[in-house]
């Protein structure tokens, strides 16, 4: 069955606290410099901002959607949304925390409209066949590690719903309760969700890390 | 009796119910379980981060550079609009102040015209040729109608354009004046003769 599982939920705001510390999160007073200075229109603060935060942005994005376009969308967004939006920003959390749930906001806004178009199902096996292509060409950067790239060709396999749960709960530091209100669910939904991930995921690496030598 | 897998996880972020949080520790199965779970939440964590593959700041700086672009054409767009509410507010204002004038004093020349008719009504009364007067009281009878007459002739050149001015206002006020004395003088030689 299509997914049809993030349905319009919280409308992120800037300045709202998070309560995310785990992936850089963490409050600087450089990061308050900066966002001061892009606040009065500083040109060259946006594009450190960007610079600071594109990758994080970028990747976060790349876990959560389908394709490295898709991620790009996302990543564009964000800025875009930041660029709207940072003189709003209050700076009761960090900036960091701010605009990474910037950025999940905008992926799963993504991943809704895709929801109708193209079945999850059928696009995550897709996608997970082209990390596999990359390795096999060494074109992903990352290739030196094979159970690394397993975990994440399995991610990728994942249905959108259960990779968003366990990348938000097990990397960004979301709980139950924050994850259910991005995505218009119940706490219990995101807990079924993340146990339903993690099942999936050791049927996909059980084998390559536990099967029988042969 | 093991564990769910929710319940496994619960016991890895610290969420679980005492019974799951007490199992887990004297299952050798459940331990391995949770260790697991940990070994797969480091080993996302771990993955590494990743970058676009096409540098998309430029497209940002333009979009930038467009928005300050609308926001500058918003803000003489709101400046003109202020300007010409303003404009119109003014004229509105002096225009109906205006017209509010002109009904005034059309109003009160009404007034005045009604109050000279009613006048020299009563002037009639008082009859003409055959009255008996003294040669004082016939002096200012006679000077209040050469003034009267002369206000009627200034009253006779006002144009259709000026009917309601201020000056005919004026007029009509020097006339209704000059009639009232007209009347006392006239009620005094009345009262005169009466007796």
């Amino acid at each position: 069955m299509a997914l049809n599982l993030f349905e319009p939920a919280t409308v992120l705001h800037p300045g709202v606290p998070t309560g995310v510390t785990t992936r850089a999160t963490q409050k600087t007073a450089e990061d308050d410099l900066l966002v001061a200075r892009a606040k009065a229109g500083n040109e060259a603060a946006l594009e450190t901002l960007f610079r600071h935060f594109e990758a994080p942005v970028y990747t976060l994005a790349r876990r959560l959607t389908r394709t490295p376009h898709d991620a790009e969308d996302v990543l564009q967004e964000t800025f875009l949304e930041v660029l709207r939006s940072i003189g709003g920003f209050r700076g009761d959390g960090s900036f960091a925390g701010w605009i990474r749930r910037v950025a999940a906001s905008k992926a799963l806004m993504k991943l809704r409209q895709q929801a109708s178009r193209v079945p999850e199902e059928e696009l995550s096996a897709e996608l997970a066949d082209a990390v596999a292509a990359d390795r096999d060409h060494g074109i992903a950067p990352i290739a030196t590690a094979p159970e690394r790239l397993d975990l994440e060709a399995a991610l990728a396999r994942l249905p959108d719903t259960a990779r968003v749960v366990i990348w938000l709960h097990d990397v960004e530091g979301y709980s139950h309760d924050e994850i259910a209100a991005m995505a218009g669910k119940t706490a219990s939904f995101s807990k079924s969700q993340l146990a339903r991930a993690h099942a999936r995921l050791r049927e996909m690496l059980t084998p390559r890390l536990e099967g029988p030598c042969t | 009796m093991h564990l769910s897998l929710e319940d496994l996880l619960a016991v890895r972020d610290g969420g679980a119910t005492g019974e799951a949080a007490g199992h887990a520790p004297s299952c050798p199965e459940c331990t391995v379980e949770i260790e697991r779970l940990r070994s797969v939440q480091r080993g996302l964590a771990a993955l590494p981060e990743e970058r676009p593959a096409q540098d998309l700041w430029p497209a940002l700086r333009q979009e930038l550079a467009a928005r300050r672009q609308r926001h500058r054409w918003v803000l003489a767009g709101w400046a003109a609009a202020c300007l010409a509410a303003a404009f119109t507010l003014v004229i509105g204002v002096r225009g109906g102040l205006e017209a509010w004038k002109e009904a005034k004093l059309a109003r009160e020349t009404r007034e005045l015209v009604a109050t000279s008719q009613r006048l020299e009504q009563r002037l009639r009364t008082y009859g003409g040729a055959s009255r008996v007067v003294s040669g004082r009281t016939a002096g200012a009878i006679v000077q209040l109608e050469d003034r009267i007459a002369v206000v009627d002739a200034q009253l006779g050149r006002v144009g259709a354009d000026r009917v309601h001015s201020q000056d005919v206002l004026e007029l009509w006020q020097e006339r209704v004046r000059l009639l009232d004395a007209l009347v006392s003088v006239q009620t005094t030689r009345t009262a005169y003769v009466g007796l």
